[in-house]
């Protein structure tokens, strides 16, 4: 055993002998077929006029019926092009690099056309910022959104675009004469091209103004940095460089500051040489950044900025505030760390305060810390709260004549979103530029339709000297037309957008270089001249005494963004909905996350039902004079007591389907004075049911020894066998190990490609990027909230989230909590702040697979390339096979769920299934189905190589988990190829197998999880 | 549009019906079912025969004229023992071809050959009686349209502008030795300020013609020649009706098999009723129920199996014409076969790389329903789905084009996942291998049955070619190092495993 450590997935099962529990494990099919239902009690039964022999002739009739109309197959059309683009060959995908910067998420990515319609987005790994996080992946159903907007629309009332452009520029000229203020209010533009056409826009009709709102807002950073460094903009930081990072409250995991750090610090958690970095958290909620760290701290989100101080006073000014407390205690210690690391550490907080920002920047100054970078900023986020404050002043005062909104939804962000509407009443002309019609659309006059970012050209500067080109995958689905060629329309010229772009980028940026080439590589880097960083004077003094001065409550809250939905610009995408959170493991929905003792405080409760399911109280929530009414209460283990905290993104309420309309909208709980609220909440009536995934697929009851962990000193200093045994057998009272104990033959394996799969779980972040690479390439359909509650979630590939705590006596002492009341609670309620593990698990392609030999009809078979098949056609849908995986892995169609309104997400639309993967069938009812380990995918890059007549190199094979993960924590690929990746990987002293003592020999290994608990 | 499906269960519940009757009672056994003599042809004589011509061995319709039965049958199961046995016909028609010994062919039955033989008797292919052929053609005016299609064809016709004049009875209009200065060098007649020359070309927009130095004065006249005589018109003499061909056996064996249905049945009906011998009642009871259970067995297995499915297109597309008189490669309009996982129906602009010049056709025809007329209505059909105008020769602006929506012919349901390029490219495999004889094809149908089986069964037979893919390379070394193997089938690599064909 790696160590003695407890694991559990859910607190359910931290109660002995619960029920609930021990019945998920022995069943994999916690749902009774309801055979009541259709055949009906005894009563009803003899009450019926259908007798057995009636009922036999109706089988009869309805088989004979059916066979004889399956005899005339149906006549299928093919139309081929009239003339075919060169560049497509039917059934041969094309790739083109393109960005995506929606002003939340900026991406380099490779996008996969079929037949001239793209079916996925891929991270563009040749580029910078090439990784695809979960929201990028799954923005390409934005594209078959039935909600589009058709084309423009006046007041409600559809119009085209000549009437428009004629009227808004009538009133626009109209405004320029009175010299009346028009506005622009767009979200993040990081778009040189753009920008230049404001300044055109602006220069013809003179008072022009350009606000910049962010719906999440990273304001206090960008004014830190702009008071330090002289720019608006935020710096980089290259976690891959640091040995201590110390985070106060920063998500770096998550979305703080525009995310994409996954890679660099996954970079550092790889043990090498013996070492690995030093990654402490404080934090009050439960965050995928705190889950990965190796010592998380609870702290109130009040105490957070004074954790700022302290630090600030122990690394710069040398003052160790002497306090007993266990915060102060980490503090000094992370202090202690940080010094000793000098420049190789690193302090990022995610505080939205100024002052608090002001200090982590001072510290890194201090420490001169190598993995800030201060000169190639980044542009993702240029928010600007005061300004946003000063437009909706302006606009009631009705000193705004126009207000124009691109990228952007402030009716919905906004904390006063009513107001903003009141005000917007007094503009004389309001334009809003919308894919869908959302809030802001809805209240505007004039509503431009837009095309997706795969329809469109542009531009995008993402960091500093790197530009990104946006350039359409596909011809405009609808009658629609972007800001920029609008912009152009206005101003009246006739030059098309594309031109003014290769125009500008010629001038200004290529330098002569091929426009061609940088269009095929989407990303093009200049140089930034060497200068010396010019540091402002900051009063430090004054920055301190601020922040000591910020006055916490008894319960505070704060907001946070999922990695599903993020600012909730794609809550229509059902993908994003049905992903669970990677921590709470709940889909389809936002809750008040609350800790243990203010939910016993409080008398709130989770419990979980029968089938495994979890129920939960409902809240009132009041904070900043608003409140929000019947929200659901999610008990979350690690969360700081006196805190809590609910997702952002949830409860839009126009332009998209009904089933997505759901949650709370949290975005009115946000305070612009302060970054946490005073909040009461008042329990109410009623039961709210989750769709929380964290009980299904209990695997066989032996959490236990699922999951692998060593600490960095024991995987230095001790051997192999003390922390990863490989597990041994009682043979003719001997032990031997595994390969003397088998019950199946051994099939010879060595010769041709075998296909492994490497998940190093001390690289994977958790963040599910891999979940909806999975969801799209493979056609996976989505069930729905109801389904998910009875264990019918489809996701072949699911990361499981495991809870530990190994708090003892000595450890108690060590971290100087012995004796006091936290050392007891962490002892009677491992729950108040366990370590978090992650660990992906799709199919485990077993070589000696229990699937396998108990389907009837050997719909699942074993290939030579170590893959377990799935005949779906051969299915009969006995369900035999899942009984028998010990790893819960395999999905059963209880429905059709395509073309069905009971499931009315993508797959029920035309314009939905054009995201469909067309080398993959959709699977129909009754059918079982689970990872291939993208067998489509193999078998093209085996196919290519054969055409091309050479053998395949090693990181041609990817799956598509593989392909989309941003940390390269997945590694696929030939394990017979002894110079490949995968098979050294699969000699290392780390690796080990899946419940590897039950002896199915699984293709998919894994690296076990080292954690830095070196505290000094 | 009036598409017409032939989808068959029906036929082949008849045909096995007749089937059973012909094996149970022999009665017809002389009679030959052409059917499955076609199908026995297609498998086993159709790489070295044709029906109406020469191959690798002599034509073989209406062969039971020239030959007995009785030879006919020995020559083919075994024609080596013959021969040896001193047979006159069978040495001669050795020594004909080349010494070339046919294959043996012991495994056919005589019921199979005579099969065979109902199918080369009855289906007389349409055998073209050239008239023209028995006029006596000059042979000036033979080499002088070899070399107008050679040379000027690509921009002349005879009867119509195209890219140049018209040539037809161009010698009435020039005189002989002008026109030789123009072939040969017309640039330089221009230059020499000839009038008609420069009119000439005024007239065709300033496009000079490409010269001809390399063409003797003998070569120009012939040309000449030739398009004053013009194509000898030929004129189809139809010594059967082709359409009834394929109906014709079919419905000679129905009519057949129905007649012994019909005394079978009143046999059977007549024991019932009349017959007093319990015996036979019960003999014909099983009788019946056997039958019954065959019949619905082989209906039921054949549901799905769309052999020789047969739509109507949109454009009566012949591959005869294209693949087979043409002889277009296959690949030069399924181009994606190479390339990707579907052959591709060639896009409309295809097409127009020769139907530009080519409006309308000029072949021979041989049914009485699909004559010239017919054919140029459907090519005319291409110009109006793109929109081409064939007078003026180019395309007509802002046409709404009309995309031409055939009938799929060979359909694998969504389950199956398979790949041209895998086969075309990487196993070299030829079209016809799983399409037949596409190029004798008026009208495609599914020459395969495409049911799994008929796919496992080539997995199973065919080697891979190891050596000539560096792929392969390393699985070689291994297999001839570990188990001394050479030669590995499809399925040993693989290739009958569930996961590869469905995902």
């Amino acid at each position: 055993m790696a160590s003695n450590k407890k694991y559990w997935k859910s607190v359910e099962e931290l109660k002995e002998n619960s029920s609930i529990v021990e019945k998920l494990k022995q069943t994999e099919f916690v749902e009774e077929i309801p055979t009541d239902q259709f055949l009906g009690d005894k009563e009803t039964l003899e009450s019926s006029s259908t007798s057995r022999r009636d009922f036999l002739k109706y089988v009869g009739f309805s088989t004979a019926v059916a066979s004889l109309a399956a005899c005339e197959g149906p006549v299928i059309n093919s139309i081929p092009y009239l003339v075919k683009p060169d560049e497509v060959t039917p059934g041969v995908a094309d790739y083109y690099a393109t960005t995506m910067a929606d002003g939340y998420d900026f991406a380099n990515v490779l996008v996969k056309v079929r037949e001239g319609r793209p079916i996925k987005i891929e991270p563009n790994k040749d580029s910078e910022k090439g990784n695809a996080n979960a929201r990028v992946q799954a923005s390409i159903l934005g594209l078959y959104d039935d909600n589009r907007l058709r084309g423009p629309k006046a007041k409600g009332e559809d119009t085209d675009w000549k009437t428009m452009d004629a009227e808004i520029v009538g009133k626009l000229n109209e405004l320029k004469a009175n010299g009346e203020k028009i506005v622009f209010l767009t979200g993040t533009c990081a778009s040189p091209s753009t920008m230049g056409l404001v300044g055109k826009f602006t220069e013809q009709f003179g008072n022009v103004d350009h606000v910049v709102y962010d719906a999440i807002s990273e304001d206090a950073a960008l004014n830190a940095f702009k008071k330090m460094y002289g720019t608006r903009s935020l710096p980089d930081y290259d976690f891959g460089k640091a040995e201590v990072i110390v985070s106060v409250a920063a998500d770096f995991l998550g979305d703080w500051q525009g995310g994409g750090f996954e890679a660099g610090y996954s970079k550092g958690r790889r043990p090498k040489n013996g070492k690995m970095s030093r990654h402490i958290q404080f934090e009050s909620n439960m965050t995928l950044t705190g889950g990965n760290a190796d010592k998380r701290v609870v702290v109130k989100p009040s105490q957070q900025a004074l954790v700022m101080i302290k630090l600030y006073q122990a690394v710069v000014k040398g003052i160790a505030t002497r306090e007993a407390s266990p915060i102060n205690n980490a503090v000094q210690k992370a202090a202690a760390q940080i010094k000793k690391a000098g420049k190789k550490a690193v302090v990022v907080t995610g505080v939205q305060d100024e002052n608090a920002q002001l200090l982590a920047l001072a510290i890194n100054n201090a420490i001169q810390s190598d993995v800030i970078d201060v000169v190639t900023t980044k542009n993702v986020r240029h928010g600007d709260d005061a300004k946003v404050v000063q437009l909706i002043k302006d606009m009631k005062a009705g000193n705004v004549g126009a207000v124009i909104m691109h990228n952007t939804n402030p009716v919905y962000t906004l904390p006063n979103a009513s107001e903003f509407t009141e005000a917007l009443k007094k503009v004389k002309l309001s334009v809003t530029f919308a894919m869908t019609p959302n809030e802001t659309a809805n209240a505007s006059q004039y509503v431009v339709a837009i095309p997706h970012y795969l329809e469109s050209w542009g531009d995008v500067m993402i960091k500093k000297g790197q530009y990104s080109l946006v350039q359409p995958t596909i011809s405009q689905l609808f009658d629609t037309r972007q800001f920029q060629c609008t912009l152009l329309k206005w101003i009246g010229s006739n030059e098309s957008y594309y031109d003014y772009l290769k125009g500008q980028w010629q001038a200004n940026i290529l330098g002569g270089k091929s426009w061609n080439k940088t269009l095929h590589d989407g990303t093009f880097t200049v140089a930034i001249p060497e200068s010396e960083v010019t540091i402002n004077e900051v009063d430090m003094n004054a920055v301190n005494s601020a922040v000591s001065k910020i006055k916490g409550s008894d319960l505070e809250l704060t907001v946070y963004t999922k990695i599903g939905l993020g600012d909730g610009q794609q809550a229509n995408n059902p993908w994003l909905q049905e992903l669970p959170d990677p921590i709470t493991r709940t889909s389809w929905d936002n809750y008040l996350l609350v800790s243990r003792i203010d939910a016993e405080k409080l008398g709130l409760k989770n419990w979980t039902v029968d089938n495994g399911a979890l129920n939960g109280d409902l809240v009132n929530v009041t904070a900043n004079g608003i409140t929000l009414n019947n929200v659901a209460v999610y008990i979350q283990p690690g969360q700081t007591p006196g805190s809590v905290a609910i997702a952002l993104g949830y409860g839009r309420g126009a332009g998209m389907n009904d089933e997505m309309m759901i949650g709370a909208n949290a975005y009115p709980l946000i305070n612009s004075n302060s970054y946490f609220q005073s909040v009461s909440i008042e329990k109410v009536a009623g039961e709210h049911k989750f769709a929380c995934v964290q009980l299904q697929h209990t695997i066989m009851g032996r959490e236990g020894e699922i999951t692998k962990e060593v600490t960095l000193a024991d995987f230095v200093s001790k051997p192999k066998d003390d922390w990863n045994a490989a597990p041994v057998f009682s043979l003719d009272h001997q032990e031997v190990t595994q390969d003397k104990v088998d019950l199946w033959e051994k099939f010879d394996d060595s010769l041709g490609t075998k296909f492994n799969l490497s998940i190093d779980l001390a690289a994977c972040t958790g963040c599910a990027a891999c979940i909806i690479a999975c969801h799209v390439e493979n056609n996976v359909p989505v069930v729905g909230k109801q389904e998910i509650r009875v264990s019918r979630d489809m996701h072949w590939l699911r990361i499981d989230r495991y809870y530990s705590s190994d708090m003892t006596v000595e450890k108690g002492k060590e971290e100087g909590i012995f004796g006091t009341g936290e050392f007891f609670n962490a002892q009677t309620h491992p729950s108040d702040n366990p370590e978090v593990s992650f660990q992906p698990v799709m199919c485990q392609h077993c070589n000696h697979a229990p699937c396998e030999t108990v389907c009837p009809v050997a719909a699942t078979s074993h290939g030579r390339q170590g893959q377990n098949q799935m005949a779906y056609n051969r299915c009969v849908g006995t369900r035999y096979c899942a009984n028998n995986c010990p790893y819960r892995v395999r999905r059963f169609n209880w429905f059709k769920y395509f073309d069905n309104t009971e499931f009315d997400y993508n797959m029920n639309n035309d314009l939905g299934r054009m995201v469909l993967n067309p080398d993959v069938v959709v699977r129909s009812r009754g059918v079982m189905e689970k990872c291939s380990m993208c067998i489509q995918m193999t078998q093209a890059t085996i196919l290519k190589a054969k055409k091309e007549g050479r053998a395949v190199a090693d990181g041609e094979f990817q799956t598509a988990c593989s392909n989309a993960c941003p940390t390269g924590a997945m590694v696929f690929g030939d394990v017979n190829d002894d110079s490949s990746k995968v098979a050294h990987l699969e000699k290392d002293d780390r690796s080990f197998k899946l419940l590897d003592f039950v002896g199915t020999k699984p293709n998919v290994f894994y690296q076990l999880k080292v954690n830095n608990t070196n505290e000094s | 549009m009036n598409i017409v499906i032939e989808r068959i269960p029906l036929k082949r519940l008849i045909s096995s019906l007749s089937l059973l009757f012909i094996f149970s009672f022999n009665i017809l056994a002389q009679q030959g079912d052409p059917v499955n003599g076609k199908k026995l042809y297609n498998a086993d004589c159709a790489a070295c025969h044709k029906l109406d011509k020469r191959l690798v061995g002599p034509p073989l319709k209406g062969i039971s004229e020239k030959r007995s039965n009785e030879w006919l049958h020995a020559w083919i199961k075994d024609n080596n023992a013959l021969r040896a046995s001193g047979d006159k016909d069978a040495i001669a028609i050795f020594e004909e071809y080349s010494k070339i010994p046919m294959l043996a062919y012991p495994k056919l039955s005589e019921q199979d050959i005579n099969d065979i033989l109902a199918y080369t008797d009855d289906k007389p292919l349409k055998t073209e009686t050239d008239i023209a052929s028995s006029q006596t053609v000059d042979p000036k005016v033979a080499i002088g349209k070899k070399l107008y299609q050679a040379n000027c064809a690509a921009c002349h016709k005879l009867d119509k502008k195209l890219i140049g004049p018209p040539l037809g009875n161009i010698a009435e209009k020039r005189e002989m030795d002008w026109l030789k200065l123009w072939i040969k060098d017309n640039n330089a007649l221009r230059a020499s300020g000839d009038k008609d020359a420069v009119a000439i070309f005024k007239e065709y927009n300033g496009m000079p013609m490409t010269a001809y130095p390399q063409l003797s004065d003998e070569d120009i006249e012939a040309i000449i020649a030739y398009t004053s005589v013009g194509d000898v018109q030929k004129v189809a003499a139809v010594t059967g009706v082709e359409t009834d061909t394929m109906a014709k056996p079919n419905s000679s064996s129905n009519w057949m098999s129905y007649v012994v249905i019909g005394v079978i049945l009143l046999l059977v009906v007549w024991i019932y009723l009349q017959s007093n011998n319990a015996f036979l009642k019960i003999i014909a009871t099983i009788f019946v129920l056997l039958l019954s259970a065959y019949i619905t067995f082989d209906w039921l297995m054949g549901i799905g199996i769309d052999q020789d499915y047969q739509p109507i297109q949109p454009i009566a597309f012949s591959h005869k014409i294209h693949a087979g008189d043409n002889k277009i490669d296959c690949e030069y309009c399924h181009s994606s076969a190479k390339n990707s996982k579907t052959s591709g129906i060639p896009s409309v602009n295809v097409c127009m790389n020769c139907h530009k010049s080519i409006s309308e056709y000029t072949g021979t025809t041989t049914l009485s329903e699909k004559d010239k007329a017919f054919y140029d209505a459907e090519i005319h059909k291409i110009y109006d789905a793109i929109g081409w105008d064939p007078d003026k020769l180019e395309y007509i602006e802002n046409y709404e084009q009309k995309p031409i929506k055939w009938v799929r012919v060979h359909n694998l349901p969504d389950f199956v996942y398979y790949n041209h390029s895998q086969h075309v490219t990487v196993a070299g495999l030829e079209c016809q291998e799983c399409h037949g004889p596409v190029e004798e094809m008026d009208d495609l149908y599914q020459y395969s049955p495409l049911t799994m089986r008929w796919c496992l069964d080539c997995h199973k037979e065919t080697d891979v070619d190891l050596k000539g893919n560096e792929y392969y390379a390393k699985i070689h070394e291994e297999l001839a190092k570990k188990f001394g193997v050479e030669k590995v089938t499809v399925a040993q690599l693989g290739g009958t495993e569930c996961g590869k064909c469905h995902y």
